[in-house]
């Protein structure tokens, strides 16, 4: 409440002012850039509000896309009209379409400017004046009392003056709670922030509508209901204020919007100004801002909407402060600009941006310049710090400006929000001078190699040290101005191929120097001997030469690691090579025995058979005949059976060979074998009878 | 009062189509819940989650302290994949904590983490149990001195602009991304022991992770290429969980920013973000890189029929039909790299399949001699696809005794002896009994 005397007629006194300028630090206590919608905007809003064969699609969503091109300055491309007006035509022509749509029929042809009857609207009118008095719920009134006003606004003939104004004002009003928020009808009890919005827009519709003027004191509730209101205002820590509605479903931006344009149309209907801490007002504009590009079409209509319902407010204009670039190079001279302009992007009345004091972010020093005016670039309506002063270096600033309104008038229509602090990156190439890289023996401190190094550009070195040495690495940096320079990130890496060691370079004052005495790093190394490669990263937010350099590589001799000593953590593998084919594996197959050429088994089968050849030569020579064969009919036909049976018992074993099994051999051996040995013992018994008659003979 | 037990089947019938969950057979049609700290991220995220609900998607916004939020109820899940966009929450509203969460990980369904600067322990610890270690400093960021995305208006270089893309067709799709990729949030390094994390996008050699307001004080903790920026895993139940450590590069800002790497002069109209934040949720909720595997055959040459069991050195052929999931339908998975293994303890044969590019692999090879119980292993795994396991045991057996060679060239001795013997041996019968 402290900003109020702003409005406050009598009064005026210091202390207050003070008060204010402490409130008005505070809202921008972290520093921010908020850029106004600019052209990103109108290409976003062509892009979500494209026309599919024609047309927006509901009645709604056209009059959301036409009136989000109308703010945004942009020409329809697409003719929408011929279609859509006699869509809206015809929801307004019959007598059975829903409050709503006949609202929204009406706010699209008003519009596109259709071609609607006279007669047809005084039906339309006469229909929606019979709705508020018997109406219970919030949307019927918001409805009704919004399309009257559309008829009204389009054409002022038609008598849609509300005869019991004050019974629907009353009756609105009786949904009110006591924390400023709305219910959206009487038999509902929760009460929510987004019907707040609705309703402030329908009673300040119901006030324009008013035959009789509404009382003072019934619009002086109302505007104490606001002020209620806006103590359930919810803030960011960048300074933004939004309204958040605790009944699900409907996001911040929705509800912000809906108190936004409530109000809005409120503080424009009813007589008497509506007194609102100006940092509320600046810190709703800049939620909106804050929000960027919605990707949503109704989101995009509501942000543009209420940036556009608080610049044509008669509460206050907000002023956005910005700069198109916070990062200023001194290298490439760049001026540093800022721009003043409402949010929506248009141009400011005639004041002066003067820089109030600038200083080092996040240090307590004294200001590096004050009370400096920026001086005005009528052609680009930039406001211009012409020439940084030497005592701005390198670094990043908080830069604090503030808006002097040259008419007295416009301060009255425009908020400022006092002192706005916008973080300021000052660039610049940094120059590095005298940079070497050394192997020091370690109980001399003598130099063993030393190489001077091009840092910046390429390095390639290579070095050798062993445990008793030192590396020494020590450069200088300097800002344009021969100042010390610090860089955030000044970082020396000495990779092995299993572990990686991070070093910070300290300094004292430009010169910088890192020294590793291996002696106390061995473990830290994990005696891991062999090739270090070697990296140098400088860099810091404001220089603009910053680099990451591979210097080369240093070929380490470490002692042999003693049995307890840590392992280096596992490195993670590339994922690629975890995964990927594996290699083949073809079974190797049991060589064959080795066998002699065929060639071969015939000769030896030859030298098998030879010794058969031998018996049957050998017969022949000892004149062998048949002589004994017995010519008595019965034992000749026992020794024919004899020899049958011994050559089936032979032909039996070939057959077994070939392909008998062992059981019908062994059957049919069985019975060969007791005919043989019967017809054998026949025929022996035969022979012997005879050999032994013959001896005795 | 008939008509009650009628409207009970009709329920009962009912309960299969509640819960969705990745089948092979209906994929589609699945229901993310969106944890958000604060309902604003609804619409300064509108854009992702746009392209999320038109390809199908049902999203249900949620406020990560809602109490009412549940995972599941009577045993069954009432999501399929979970989007936690809420980087402090502290504690979770309803059912849910960590635990739940690794559950319904566990289970099969697929999660996005986005973290960022001043993230909490809650989400911290998820992220850990999925192997990456988000830096532990609250404050630090990932700085990029030589790799940020040159703007007039973001001056602490944390805005960086990375193209170091995991090079997969099937994770980022098949066109390459050209404009850099946005980000800016704190960085994380993976578990090295954890083998089934990976980087997608990693940071360059000069970034490091530090608080970008204060002085270096000690060595950064995690440096250079070792900082992961975005990760994903995939569960050995093939869940995926895809780790960013950046809530801001999901928003509009970003998909919509135009981009130019700091020390290169190509200026791109849009960032990469939408692209690679697309593709890659394309792939986190399986419509990309999952496979399926159906008709494994095998037979011996020349014949149609699986045989019961294979003797030592049949000549066999196999074959299975490999599809993939495009988001809509199977297609054919064609590839070079699907290797089968006959395997006892371990491989005796392992073969590359041949692709017929319509979706069947196969091969032929020689049962190896050596008998026993053999599988026929298909162990598939690619970076990014599902991992396929398929195996089918089957015998193998020695010959018969009547299945070794006969008359062999080098025994004819042996048989010329035996048969001379035995007709010498009949002829010396009769010259033995009958000569005179």
């Amino acid at each position: 409440m402290a900003a109020e005397p702003r409005w406050g007629s009598g009064g005026g006194a210091a202390a207050l002012l003070l008060l204010l300028l402490v409130a008005a630090a505070s809202i921008c206590h972290a520093a921010s850039n908020f850029l106004p919608v600019s052209d990103a905007h109108r290409s976003a809003a062509l892009e979500l509000f494209a026309p599919v064969d024609g047309s927006f699609g509901s009645l709604e969503e056209t009059s959301e896309a036409l009136q989000s091109f109308d703010i945004l300055g942009i020409e329809r491309r697409t003719n929408v009209r011929g279609s859509t007006c006699s869509s809206a035509v015809e929801v307004l022509g019959s007598s059975s379409s829903p409050v709503k749509d006949v609202f929204y029929a009406l706010k699209v042809s008003s519009l596109l400017k259709c071609d609607v009857r006279q007669s047809q609207l005084e039906a339309i009118a006469s229909r929606l004046k019979s709705v508020p008095s018997d109406a219970s719920s919030l949307n019927d009134f918001y409805y009704s009392i919004g399309g009257l006003v559309l008829i009204k606004n389009q054409i002022p003939v038609v008598d849609v003056l509300l005869e019991d104004a004050d019974k629907v004002f009353q009756a609105i009003k009786a949904l009110s709670q006591s924390d400023g928020r709305w219910r959206y009808s009487s038999d509902n009890p929760v009460s929510s922030t987004y019907a707040a919005g609705m309703a402030l827009e329908t009673l300040a519709g119901v006030i324009s509508l008013a035959s009789n003027e509404i009382g003072q004191s019934r619009i002086d509730a109302v505007k104490n209901d606001i002020l209620k209101l806006f103590d359930s205002i919810e803030k960011y820590d960048d300074g933004t204020f939004y309204f958040d509605e605790k009944v699900d479903g409907v996001g911040p931006l929705a509800t912000t919007s809906s108190v936004v344009q409530g109000l809005t149309a409120f503080a424009s209907t009813a007589s008497g100004r509506v007194k609102l801490p100006e940092d509320n007002i600046l810190g709703l504009t800049k939620y909106f801002l804050s929000i960027g590009i919605p990707g949503d079409a109704k989101e995009f209509f509501n942000q543009v909407n209420s940036l556009s319902c608080l610049e044509n407010s008669r509460v206050s204009v907000p002023l956005i402060l910005a700069l198109p670039a916070t990062v200023v190079s001194l290298t490439n001279k760049d001026k540093l600009k800022v721009r003043v302009t409402t949010a929506l992007g248009s141009r400011s009345p005639p004041l002066k941006v003067k820089l109030v004091r600038a200083f080092i972010s996040g240090s307590k020093d004294a200001s590096v310049i004050e009370n400096q005016e920026l001086i005005f670039d009528s052609e680009g309506a930039f406001h211009i710090l012409d020439l940084l002063p030497t005592s701005i270096d390198v670094g990043k600033y908080t830069f604090v400006f503030e808006i002097v309104l040259q008419d007295s008038e416009d301060a009255k229509v425009y908020v400022t929000g006092g002192q706005t602090k916008v973080p300021v990156y000052i660039s610049a190439i940094i120059k590095i001078e005298n940079a070497e890289i050394s192997v020091l023996d370690s109980d001399l401190g003598s130099v063993d190699t030393q190489k001077k190094l091009n840092l910046g550009k390429e390095d390639d070195v290579s070095l050798a040290a062993n445990h008793l040495q030192k590396l020494r690495l020590s450069f200088q940096l300097s800002t344009p101005h021969g100042h010390a320079f610090k860089p955030h990130q000044a970082i020396l890496k000495l990779k092995h191929e299993k572990a990686e060691h991070i070093f910070l370079v300290g300094n004292s004052g430009k010169k910088f120097q890192v020294i590793l005495d291996f002696l106390g790093l061995v473990e830290k190394f994990f005696y891991l001997s062999g090739r270090y490669d070697i990296q140098l990263s400088i860099g810091d937010a404001v220089m603009e030469n910053s680099f990451c350099q591979d210097l080369g590589h240093v070929e380490l001799d470490l002692p042999e690691a003693p049995e307890k000593a840590p392992r280096p953590a596992a490195q993670p593998d590339d994922p690629f090579s975890k995964y990927g084919p594996k290699a083949e594996i073809s079974h190797i197959f049991r060589a064959p025995e080795k066998r002699p050429s065929e060639n071969l088994s015939l000769a030896f089968l030859a030298l098998t058979l030879l010794p058969f050849l031998g018996f049957l030569v050998g017969l022949l020579k000892l004149g062998v005949n048949l002589k004994n064969f017995p010519s008595a009919p019965v034992p000749a036909m026992f020794a024919i059976l004899f020899h049958v049976g011994i050559g089936s018992i032979l032909a039996l074993y070939a057959l077994f060979w070939l392909k008998l099994d062992l059981f019908t051999t062994l059957k049919a051996l069985g019975l060969l074998g007791v005919f043989v040995m019967f017809v054998g013992h026949r025929i022996l018994s035969h022979l012997a009878s005879t050999s032994s008659k013959l001896k005795s003979a | 009062m008939a008509r009650s037990p009628l409207i009970l089947v009709a329920l009962i019938s009912l309960i299969p189509l509640l819960c969705h969950s990745f089948s092979p057979e209906t994929p589609t049609g699945r229901r993310i819940l969106v944890l958000v700290d604060d309902l604003a991220v609804k619409s300064s995220q509108s854009l992702y989650f746009k392209s999320l609900s038109s390809r199908g998607y049902e999203l249900d916004f949620k406020l990560a302290d809602d109490p009412k939020i549940a995972l599941q109820r009577y045993g069954q899940y009432l999501y399929d994949g979970l989007v936690l966009f809420c980087p402090t929450v502290e504690r979770f509203g309803g059912s849910i904590d960590q635990a739940a969460i690794l559950d319904f990980v566990d289970s099969g369904h697929d999660l996005i983490i986005a973290a960022d600067v001043q993230s909490s322990d809650l989400i911290r610890e998820i992220a850990t149990e999925c192997g990456a270690d988000f830096d532990e400093d609250p404050a630090a960021m990932v700085i990029d001195h030589i790799n940020y995305a040159v703007s007039e208006n973001e001056g602490d270089h944390t805005v960086i602009a990375s193209d170091n893309l995991i090079k997969s067709d099937v994770i980022l799709g098949s066109s390459k991304i050209e404009a850099p990729v946005l980000f800016q949030g704190i960085g994380h390094s993976l578990n090295p022991a954890n083998s089934l994390v990976f980087k997608v996008l990693s940071a360059s050699p000069a970034t490091y992770s530090a608080n970008p307001k204060s002085k270096l004080s000690s060595p950064p903790a995690l440096t250079g290429s070792a900082i992961s920026l975005v990760s994903v895993m995939q569960a050995r139940n093939n869940a995926r969980i895809l780790i960013s450590g950046s809530l801001s590069m999901f928003s509009n800002r970003f998909f919509r920013s135009g981009v130019q790497k700091a020390q290169s002069s190509t200026k791109h109209e849009k960032s990469g973000n939408e692209q690679f934040l697309t593709e890659i949720s394309k792939w986190v909720f399986h419509e990309r890189g999952h496979l399926k595997a159906v008709n494994v055959k095998h037979h011996k040459v020349g014949e149609e029929d699986e045989p019961a069991v294979y003797r030592i050195k049949d000549d066999l052929e196999y074959s299975v039909e490999i599809y993939e999931w495009s988001g809509s339908s199977w297609e054919p998975y064609v590839a070079d790299d699907v290797q089968v293994q006959f395997y006892m303890m371990s491989p005796y044969v392992l073969k590359t399949l041949t692709s017929d590019k319509k979706g069947v692999y196969s091969t032929s090879f020689k049962v190896p001699d050596v008998y026993g119980v053999f599988q026929f292993k298909v162990e598939y795994e690619k970076l990014g696809y599902t991992t396929l396991s398929l195996s089918k045991q089957i015998p193998v057996r020695p010959f018969k005794h009547n299945e070794y060679e006969r008359f062999i060239p080098a025994a004819y001795p042996y048989y010329g002896a035996a048969f001379s013997m035995m007709v010498g041996f009949f002829l010396f019968s009769f010259v033995h009994l009958y000569s005179k």
